[in-house]
């Protein structure tokens, strides 16, 4: 039941620029992890390749318990990756939280229970009908947390939730990244500065110089 | 000469509306064979447009602009080139095709899908990679994953439509060729248009004409009003 996540001899290169190299790495159910590095060193691209989302080349992810699916094959369904400015569907609040559940079959009455609940979760009642193009980037960050918060994800990749939002709307990020947190949700997130959000993680990684570098203090950060 | 303009514009409305049997028998043919090519040619096209866009393989800026350059080929080129295949002689003279309806939707899907695929290449171009990374991350295949981002790109691939329709349906140079304005079977309205107008007959030119105009009108209404829900956000 548990999901666990293993990454073995991780290379990415574009071109002849090798990115980062990375022997082992492993992410379980109760992990949090703050992905620390510099403008460009490659957090972006370590995640997609973590998410199924871009392919390494060379090495392997995989994650277990895997998943029935045969043709989606490099990516699982309970691991869920969010782009630093979310990319909303057209469509109403309502229809972006549907997405998902809608891919994986459920019916319309099942559909419509979780929608309201994580309308009622994200705080994004009010804006329910509204077309999501119009919403604030602070409301688009909590319904892209939604959108993925509907769908029950073991394995959440944040990229800097927080850029460009506010103080208050990193407040509310902060929060419901935490509950996902309390509901066992592993969580990893990129960020090159510490923010309430990255506060929140147990662990630190550093990516620099091509290298990932585990539970490093940086005391600059936390100073 | 005026008087003479006045009065066959009114001949020609007049044949519209007592609808004149042979006028909207060509009318008929013209959209049954417009509207078949658009059918079978959209959906592959606008793939190929996808995969343009999506996947970054060697030669592929050769390919687009293949098919740029076929975009604006010559109707009768493009006729003569089938006339040529497809004549007694020619290697598919087998099926017998030549001056047939099918002749012309074959003539009519090679002259839409190139500009089906260039707007849908565009269409899709301008469509964000996360659209399609969020669609995959948040469960999607690759075939609903394409879904979501033709739904995503739909004003634009709409337009490509009309576009292609506008193309097809008033080209005259591949339909005569290949089609061989056949009265009651391949006589479509261009071709039909430039007929009349050679034996000095221009009311049903006219007539037809007018319809040709009107629809012109209407699909490009259409496109703008749809549109107009689709802004820029
Ligand atoms: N498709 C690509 N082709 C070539 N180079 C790429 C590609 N994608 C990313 N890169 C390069 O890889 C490097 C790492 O990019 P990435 O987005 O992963 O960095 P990052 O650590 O997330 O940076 P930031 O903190 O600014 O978000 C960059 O220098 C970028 O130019
Ligand atoms: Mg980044």
């Amino acid at each position: 039941m548990n999901l666990e996540l293993n990454a073995t001899n991780l290379i990415k290169r574009f071109g002849a620029r090798q990115l980062f190299s990375i022997d082992t790495l492993n992410l379980k159910e109760g992990d949090s992890i703050h992905l620390n590095g510099d403008n460009g060193v490659g957090k972006t691209t370590l995640m997609k390749v973590l998410a199924g989302l871009d392919k390494p080349c060379e090495g392997q992810v995989s994650v277990t318990p895997a998943k029935r699916k045969l043709w989606s094959s490099n990516l699982h369904p309970r691991v869920i990756y969010l782009h630093q400015s979310p990319y909303i569907f057209s469509g109403t609040v309502r229809e972006n939280l549907a997405y998902g559940l809608k891919l994986r079959g459920s019916s319309r009455q099942q559909t419509n229970d979780a929608v309201d609940k994580a309308l009622s979760w994200s705080r994004l009642e009010p804006l329910a009908h509204q077309q999501a193009y119009s919403l604030s980037g602070g409301e688009k960050q909590r319904l892209a947390l939604a959108r993925a918060w509907v769908l029950n994800p073991g394995l959440l990749f944040l990229d800097e939730p927080t850029a460009n939002l506010d103080k208050k709307s990193v407040q509310n990020v902060a929060e419901l990244v935490a509950d996902l947190q309390n509901c066992g949700t592993a969580i990893m997130v990129s960020s090159h500065q510490s923010n309430p959000v990255t506060e929140l993680c147990k662990q630190n990684m550093l990516l620099t110089g091509g290298q990932l570098k585990k539970n490093v203090v940086n005391e600059a950060l936390y100073a | 000469m005026q008087d003479n303009l006045f009065e066959t514009t009114a001949l020609a409305l007049q044949l519209l509306f007592s609808f004149d049997p042979d006028l909207w028998d060509i009318i008929g043919v013209s959209f049954r064979v417009s509207l078949t090519a658009i059918a079978i040619a959209t959906l592959p096209a606008a793939l190929v447009g996808f995969l343009l866009a999506m996947l970054d393989f060697k030669g592929r800026t050769a390919v687009i602009a293949i098919f740029n350059a076929l975009m604006a080929a010559p109707t009768v080129v493009v006729g003569l080139t089938l006339y040529l295949l497809l004549s007694r002689s020619g290697p598919f003279g087998d099926f017998h095709l030549l001056f047939t309806q099918p002749a012309m939707v074959i003539g009519q899907v090679a002259l839409a899908f190139p500009l089906l695929v260039c707007m849908s290449h565009s269409a899709f171009q301008a469509i964000d990679k996360r659209a399609w990374e969020t669609a995959r991350t948040l469960g999607a295949n690759c075939c609903m994953a394409v879904i979501t981002i033709m739904r995503e790109a739909r004003f634009a691939l709409l337009a490509a439509v009309v576009a292609a329709f506008g193309r097809i349906i008033s080209e005259v140079g591949c339909s005569m060729m290949i089609g061989g304005n056949i009265m009651g079977y391949t006589r479509n309205i261009p071709t039909a248009i430039a007929l009349e107008t050679s034996k000095g007959m221009f009311a049903q030119g006219i007539a037809l004409g007018l319809v040709l105009l009107l629809l012109a009108l209407l699909l490009n209404v259409t496109l703008v009003s749809v549109r107009g829900k689709g802004r820029l956000v």
